[in-house]
């Protein structure tokens, strides 16, 4: 489903991707772990748009996606979920949602004047679809309410709303256990869990290794911008080099909290 | 549906004040400007409010729009109602060329932009002798529509009502559509809603543009007004009343432009009266219109950071749900 191909990117000479290459299948869930520094964020903003590739390609269905903007890899099927608390304020939660819905509908702006008829069971349908993202998130009783008044751990299921909407072919999340507490966290983890058995592909970037081994069905773990290991959970959490990277570090880092 | 819309009753007050208005005062000009204002000032907090970009030279599609009538009526002789229809057209269509290198900027930076933006125009209008020169373009027709020619005020100030009252209509649909939202959403976070498949800068184009033509469309009708055009007829002043206007009656409302520019107007126009009286010295006047700008923005922005819209809004709410009511807006 999404290809990536000896994908590099240096920032002020300094590599923070170097010829990272993995492939995730159809229904997949697929973690990516790494210490601070292993290039996880480079990862994920060159996959959703938001920086450009030196070199390589990223291809999702088939088709390549590395040359476009942010707003037409979401078009292709790239959902978003970011770290940060990035849900638009003065809106409401169904609002929200509707936004993402932008990715697969067209009505411009004379559209929205005029309302025609298709504009009109177009917003129907973007209406109906929103609620029942919000609902699959647990957060349609708070539809009407507005979006920045939420904790973390729901601002959070809100951008997975707002990225469903989309219709995504793989959902992108960036560390979404996040300063989250302990009880967001195991709902957020629930919420991963439920999607996957829908069939969602995901690509999960995460600090947690506990939250990531628990919920993907492969690893890909990289170190200063290379991959280091790719596989299952066991196997990657048993390879040496993981070890020495990670694990030794990312352990008790992952205990503190 | 026992129960009346507060807020409808209010909106039927002021569209039969605004109807009432132009048979029962004596000179309408101060109400003509008010009216032109209230367009203009709609478009800007469209702009500003809902999508959240600046603009402290609205007066330059006000211009354009103007030299476009003055232009189109005294040089090329066309018809008066197709050069009205033309005036916010070109007013957009310059707006979405300045627009392109314009609207990466952001911020401070784009406020400043735009008053340079005006600024240019000045000086194009009174260089340009096409456009007009120093002196301007006088000799404007009056509009009217094949035999029936506007002879005096009131028909203008009833096709300004006419004309506003469009502009609010398109803009409340445009806020709450699919293009809206996206508008609203990248005003949030460019980042997201980018993410969420919402094209920003083409999004922040098409609400330039927009603006620009109810600007445009003002500054037209401002034209056949008055009627003559000259580069001193948009101060960069009054550009920066219009988002006095816009902050004070509440960006990001669809009424907070009409509600700003009546309040706005109508203090200036005080003022007018009292520094006018003849004992009082002649620099009193802008003065005092300076002044009334500094204190009318700090005191919006310390107990109504909103504007008055919202607040007033929230204050009925509460009064609403404390008398245990179920009305909801």
């Amino acid at each position: 489903m999404l290809t990536i191909d000896r994908v590099s990117r240096s920032f002020g000479g300094v590599y923070a991707n170097r010829d990272v290459t993995l492939t995730v299948a159809e229904g997949e869930v697929r973690g990516i772990i790494g210490p601070n520094g292993a290039g996880k964020s480079t990862l994920f903003n060159l996959v959703a748009g938001h920086i450009r590739a030196e070199s390589g390609t990223i291809s999702l269905a088939g088709r390549r996606i590395d040359r476009l903007p942010a707003h037409a890899r979401a078009r292709q099927g790239v959902g978003i979920v970011f770290q940060g608390a990035r849900v638009f304020p003065g809106m409401s939660l169904l609002a929200n949602v509707m936004v993402g819905a932008h990715a697969h509908t067209r009505a411009g702006v004379v559209a929205a004047a005029l309302r025609p008829p298709s504009q009109r069971r177009e917003e129907r349908a973007i209406r109906a679809q929103a609620e029942d993202c919000l609902s699959r998130v647990g957060l349609l009783d708070w539809a009407s309410r507005p979006a920045e008044g939420l904790p973390l751990g729901q601002q959070r299921r809100l951008q997975v709303a707002r990225a469903l909407a989309g219709l995504p072919r793989v959902l992108l999340l960036d560390e979404p256990a996040s300063g989250l507490r302990a009880a967001e966290r195991q709902e957020l983890a629930e919420l991963i869990g439920e999607l996957r058995r829908d069939g969602t592909t995901i690509l999960l970037v995460e600090h947690d290794v506990g939250l990531v081994t628990s919920l993907a069905e492969r690893i890909t773990v990289l170190d200063l911008g290379r991959v280091i290991a790719d596989g299952t959970p066991s196997e990657v959490t048993s390879d040496p080099a993981v070890i020495k990277a990670y694990l030794g570090t990312g352990a008790s880092h992952a205990a503190d909290r | 549906m026992d129960r009346v819309n507060p807020r409808n009753v209010l909106v039927v007050v002021a569209a039969v004040a605004g109807c009432v208005a132009p048979f029962v005062m004596g000179d309408l000009t101060f109400l003509m400007r008010m009216l032109l204002a209230a367009i203009v000032v709609t478009g800007l907090s469209l702009l500003m409010g809902y999508a959240g970009q600046a603009s402290l030279g609205q007066g330059a599609f006000v211009a354009v729009g103007a030299v476009t009538v003055a232009v189109g009526t005294t040089r090329w002789g066309l018809p008066p109602l197709l050069v009205l229809v033309a005036a916010p057209i070109v007013a957009g269509a310059f707006a979405a060329l300045v627009g392109v290198p314009l609207l990466r900027l952001r911020g401070h930076y784009l406020a400043f932009g735009t008053l340079a933006l005006l600024l240019m125009v000045q000086t194009a209008m009174s260089t340009l002798d096409f456009l007009g020169g120093a002196f301007g373009i006088s000799g404007i027709p009056a509009f009217g529509v094949g035999g029936s020619v506007f002879t005096d005020q009131r028909p203008y100030v009833l096709l300004a009502l006419g004309l506003l009252a469009l502009v609010l209509f398109v803009t409340h649909r445009i806020v709450d559509s699919r293009f809206g939202r996206g508008i609203r959403a990248l005003a949030g976070s460019e980042t997201a809603a980018e993410s969420a498949g919402v094209p920003v800068m083409r999004g922040k184009l098409v609400i330039f543009a927009l603006s620009a033509m109810y600007a445009g469309l003002a500054g037209g009708l401002s034209a056949f007004f008055t009627p003559y055009v000259s580069p001193d007829s948009f101060p960069a002043l009054e550009s920066f009343t219009y988002v006095i206007m816009a902050v004070v009656g509440g960006l990001g409302t669809l009424w907070g432009g009409v509600v700003g520019a009546v309040l706005v107007s109508t203090l200036l126009q005080v003022l007018n009266l009292v520094s006018s009286q003849p004992q009082l010295p002649p620099t009193l006047g802008p003065i005092l219109q300076y002044a009334t700008y500094g204190g009318l923005l700090v005191v919006a922005l310390l107990f109504m950071p909103g504007g008055i819209v919202p607040t007033v809004q929230s204050a009925a709410a509460r009064a609403v749900s404390r008398r245990g009511g179920a009305g909801r807006t």
